[in-house]
């Protein structure tokens, strides 16, 4: 209940200090809340706009909090969403399912990358995931300028691909995956055996290791299973929304899966309203580019004021706990 | 040195309550009491490392801490430089030892390569340098051989004679009442008891420490069944590849080469802290099978419990399932069986107390029903009531047919539940002793003199 | 081949600067992870200055001040709270990400940005900015009470003053890295320019194993790896342009397999 109202105070105070440094250069503050507010859930078409962002964030997050939870430092959401997305598009042609299936084995596989280097050469998997995610765009970059650009070649972009998931207006079944996955990582955190050692390798691996915890084999499940859910969100972007490839196909969802995670205090079901949240602001801040002119970016410090207040109110916390 | 009121509350837990306490110079003052009992809060506040809620300080002091406050990776002379505070020369750091009076070799050694003991000696420099008035040793034998706690009791005579205040704090009342002029008796935070040491006697002393404990006689054991060993590691190969470990257990190993532990059994690894315990916990974790084998980490609160979960969630870590309401009810008849002082089942570990936590880590890992239980220092840290009632755990369990090796560095402890005892030094084990001849050989085995 | 070299110790000037900032404050026991923010800060805090006061050299102090303001943001929550350094590092990634993409389009000035000259600069980073450090780390008083921060917190007194005392190396140096990447290696500030240097330069921190001649030999390294992509881009042998743009991060990721499991860090370090 308190870490509730905690994460809601960070979500309010990143509204607030956006809007605050929109005034430091001379536009109104409350404009450019109504805007944001208009331009996520103002109306039935930014509501839709707003969910689609929520779905690759949700998935992200989700795979953030994953790792965190098990105490692995997966910064490489974004890099395996990418490659994710690149194996749903190779498998696209046998069907979405194919495709959805390939795009979370591809994402596990990239995210395993990092842990056999910690298992097996100690490389720290907080650097090693961050330099796959720079391999993995000029990755795809190399692809879409090269053997999978679209056939007439103007474009760095990819074909359309065929498959696609069903879909009412804009708004396709992503929305239920990204749920209904929510709900099964709930599901194996909390009330399963393996959840509760995967959570105890986190919060002390040594003394999950004298309970007789296998702490190497969580840690390599913790990261194939984040991977799979970065990987699985850059699928169903592939399949839900953009249908093809292009350089900057991430967008920073990966990156931005770190605050929807934090803000959702790790917890997979938490992490449903932290991606809402989160989709309205790329939305809302999207909306500020084409009205106020505005840059974009305002989302990605929305996301770094959220980290940061949450990140000293739970230093304060811990020292009073010390004290 | 004066002290006088000398208030400190943690939270609600009252650590000093209205202490006064003088010293003069060139006194020995032995401080005891047991764990808890507000000694080491006292003298922190006396070194000025802690400010009191209440009370004055006249005077200054200089703190040994019971853990080392050491760079492992800088030399002895770069560690000596950190406290002084100037650079140093490595004829500085070696005249630095030289006045001190301690014997401790080449000062250009990498303190992680240095002994235990030598580690205590390089601090006990650090403080001497210092040129302190009033100098407080806390615990300082607990890591030492005998011998080297002769050393160090020379020592303190020594600087005594200078005209510095020396205060020893222990719990071990022999060595306090032989190298101190004046006891002082801390309890619940409150001074209960001082005596000049030639006045009083151990039994005075530890009657006051505890206050008045009932007694219980210790349970009565079966004997051992010696021909099925449940343990059984070859002593002093610690590279062997083919641990003799389980592989076959009812095997008879010779004593003479293996740790062999029976069904029924206690056998004590004595030794003093830093000898290669920790290794060889360790390494039975490592080649047991951990649905077997329950152990009693020695480092509680890094290796025993997880702080930030449930005592339910604690206690289900090496269960099979793990369901949130049966194992809210399996916690909560834990809870009474081992007398857990906590609210309930979903209270955070890690707000429990000491001994509650240690309570958890026995709970779990005695509940399992285990062939073989490690453990190692069971004990530290605990109260009297505390350490007690995890003695008796120990002896139920080895009544059940579990096989226990105890891990120590209390003596008392090995001698009192233990029926078979091997010395640990440097690594490796001494042949089995029974209780009875350990009683002359375990000073020396512990020294490495024999 | 010395132009090649010439061409590999100046682009990679920005990388040792921040890789001897960065073992600055490892040797304290901070992991800065935000390092490629701060980095990123300093180069458009350079480019606003330099634009403002038609000084290059004026431009760097910019930067320096911009690092700076970074620094006491980490700082803050890392040294003077003890919140978690990974976390807060990344949180300043974004800030820096976000930040500098907001507040240059809306300062956006079209002054010209006055260019660095590097003769000066980059003999001084390669010469005198590890001299200088590896005599404060390692001859001094200082020097010796920040690295026992790094092993052993409590055997030193002053922990947060020389943990912050070594973020302010940190921030003097990303500073003149940041600026001179944006004044001297490119004409201008650019959204995310630093493009993971500050991540490469964690990675030859570990590879140089926190000592200054390995955190030399690493980046030089790295920067004839680098110098030779772009005589390989020039000379166009047939590999693919966004190849030859992931090599550097694949040769990083491949030094860290290959030491980091074989060193010892400071003790302390991210505590």
């Amino acid at each position: 209940m308190r870490r509730a109202l905690v994460a809601l105070g960070a979500a309010a105070a990143a509204v607030l200090l956006l809007a605050l440094s929109g005034a430091a250069f001379g536009h109104s503050p409350r404009a450019l809340l109504g805007i944001l507010l208009d331009g996520s859930v103002g109306s039935r078409f930014a509501l839709e706009g707003t969910l689609l962002k929520t779905v690759p964030l949700l998935l992200t997050g989700l795979s953030v909090a994953l790792a965190f939870r098990a105490g692995v430092w997966n910064i490489g959401a974004e890099g395996q969403f990418l490659i994710g997305a690149l194996a749903g598009y190779l498998a696209a042609p046998y069907g979405v399912v194919a495709a959805l299936l390939a795009s979370m084995v591809a994402g596990a596989a990239w995210a395993s990358l990092a842990t056999l280097l910690r298992l097996w050469r100690g490389a720290p998997e907080v650097l090693t995931t961050i330099l796959l995610n720079f391999i993995a765009f000029h990755l795809l970059g190399w692809c879409v300028n090269g053997p999978l650009q679209e056939a007439g070649g103007r474009y760095p972009q990819t074909d359309a691909v065929e498959a696609s998931l069903p879909a009412i207006g804009a708004l396709h079944a992503g929305i239920l995956i990204a749920v209904a996955m929510s709900l099964a990582a709930w599901w194996l955190l909390y009330r399963t055996a393996e959840g509760l050692r995967l959570r105890a390798t986190g919060f002390n691996p040594f003394a999950a290791k004298w309970a007789g915890v296998n702490v190497n084999a969580q840690i390599v499940r913790a990261m194939a299973l984040s991977g799979a859910l970065a990987g699985l969100a850059g699928g169903v972007e592939l399949l839900g929304v953009t249908h093809r490839l292009f350089e900057r196909f991430a967008a920073g969802y990966g990156y931005s899966g770190i605050a929807v995670a934090l803000l959702a205090q790790l917890h997979p079901l938490a992490v449903i309203a932290s991606a809402f949240f989160f989709g309205a602001l790329v939305t809302g801040a999207g909306e500020l580019q084409r009205t106020a002119n505005i840059s974009s970016t305002v989302a990605t410090l929305g996301q770094a004021i959220v980290i940061l207040v949450l990140v000293v109110f739970a230093a304060i916390e811990e020292r009073r706990w010390s004290r | 040195m004066h002290l006088a009121g000398i208030t400190k509350s943690f939270g609600a837990n009252r650590a000093v309550d209205d202490v006064s306490l003088t010293l003069s110079d060139g006194e020995i003052v032995g401080l005891v009491g047991e764990n808890g009992a507000g000694k080491t809060t006292l003298m922190r506040i006396a070194a000025g490392e802690l400010t009191a809620d209440a009370g004055r300080v006249d005077g200054e002091a200089e703190l040994v801490h019971q853990h080392f406050m050491l760079v492992g990776d800088f030399t002895i002379a770069e560690n000596l430089a950190l406290s002084a505070g100037r650079l140093l020369s490595v004829a500085d750091a070696e005249a630095i030892v030289r006045d001190a009076g301690i014997v401790l070799g080449d000062v250009r050694r990498r303190v992680a390569e240095l002994s235990v003991g030598e580690k205590a000696k390089l601090e006990l420099i650090k403080a001497i340098a210092k040129r302190p008035r009033v100098l407080i040793l806390d615990e300082p034998t607990s890591v030492l051989t005998p011998h080297e706690a002769e050393e160090l009791f020379r020592v303190m005579r020594r600087l005594a004679a200078g005209g510095t205040a020396v205060v020893f704090i222990s719990h071990k009342l022999p060595e306090v009442l032989a190298v101190a002029q004046r006891v002082v008796v801390m309890r619940r935070g409150k001074i209960v008891a001082e005596a000049r040491s030639a006045e009083t006697d151990a039994q005075r002393l530890a009657t006051a420490m505890v206050g008045t404990v009932a007694q219980t006689a210790p349970m009565n054991r079966r004997p051992a069944e010696s021909d099925r060993y449940v343990l059984s590691l070859p002593m002093g190969e610690s590279h062997s590849s083919h641990p003799s470990y389980l592989s076959h257990p009812s095997h008879r190993s010779p004593a003479a080469t293996h740790l062999n532990v029976a069904a029924h059994e206690i056998v004590a690894i004595v030794g003093v802290a830093g000898n290669g315990q920790s290794e060889l916990a360790a390494r039975i974790r490592d080649l047991t099978d951990a649905t077997r084998t329950a152990h009693i980490p020695e480092d509680r609160t890094r290796d025993g419990i997880v702080a930030e979960m449930s005592i339910a969630e604690n206690l289900a870590l090496t269960a099979k399932r793990w369901h949130p309401r049966a194992a809210q009810r399996h916690a909560e008849a834990m809870i009474g069986l081992f007398t857990i002082r906590a609210r309930d089942a979903s209270q955070r570990v890690g707000d429990l107390s000491g001994g509650n936590q240690q309570k958890v880590v026995l709970a779990r890992e005695l509940s399992r029903q285990p062939e073989l239980i490690v453990a190692a220092e069971p004990t530290r840290g605990l109260d009297i009531e505390a350490a007690r009632f995890v003695h008796e755990r120990l002896r139920a369990a080895a009544n059940d047919g579990a096989a226990i090796l105890l891990i120590t560095s209390d003596l008392d402890e090995a001698f009192t539940l233990a029926d078979g005892i091997h010395v640990i030094y440097r690594g490796r084990l001494s042949a089995r002793m029974t209780t009875a001849e350990a009683s002359t050989r375990v000073a020396n085995l512990m020294a490495g003199v024999a | 081949m010395v132009e090649v070299i010439l061409l590999a110790l100046t682009f990679s000037t920005p990388l040792l600067l921040a890789v001897l900032g960065e073992l600055a404050v490892q040797r304290a026991g901070i992991i800065n992870l935000g390092i490629e923010g701060m980095m990123l800060t300093a180069a458009m805090t350079a480019v606003l200055t330099a634009q403002a006061t038609h000084s290059a050299p004026l431009g760097l102090l910019g930067g320096i001040g911009g690092a700076a303001l970074i620094a006491l943001l980490f700082g803050f929550c890392t040294v003077t709270l003890s919140a978690d350094q990974i976390v807060t590092g990344t949180a300043i990634n974004l800030l820096a990400l976000g930040a500098t993409g907001f507040i240059y389009r809306e300062l956006k000035l079209f002054a010209a940005v006055p260019q660095l000259h590097t003769e000066v600069f980059v003999p001084m980073a390669w010469i005198v900015a590890p001299l200088a450090l590896a005599f404060l780390l390692w001859r001094t008083l200082f020097g010796l009470r920040l690295r026992a921060c790094g092993e052993n917190p409590e055997a030193v007194s002053t922990v947060k003053a020389h943990r912050w005392g070594a973020l302010a190396i940190e921030a003097t140096l990303i500073g003149l890295a940041g600026g001179f990447l944006a004044l001297a290696l490119s004409s201008g500030f650019a959204e995310n320019m630093t493009a993971g240097r500050g991540f490469i330069a964690l990675s030859i921190v570990i590879f140089g194993r926190w000592k200054v001649k390995g955190a030399l030999l690493g980046t030089a390294v790295f920067g004839l790896a680098a110098a030779l992509q772009y005589a390989l881009q020039a000379a166009n042998r047939g590999l693919p342009f966004h190849v030859l743009l992931a090599v550097p991060y694949l040769v990083t990721l491949l030094i860290l397999a290959g030491v980091a499991g074989k060193v010892r860090a400071p003790e302390a370090l991210g505590k």
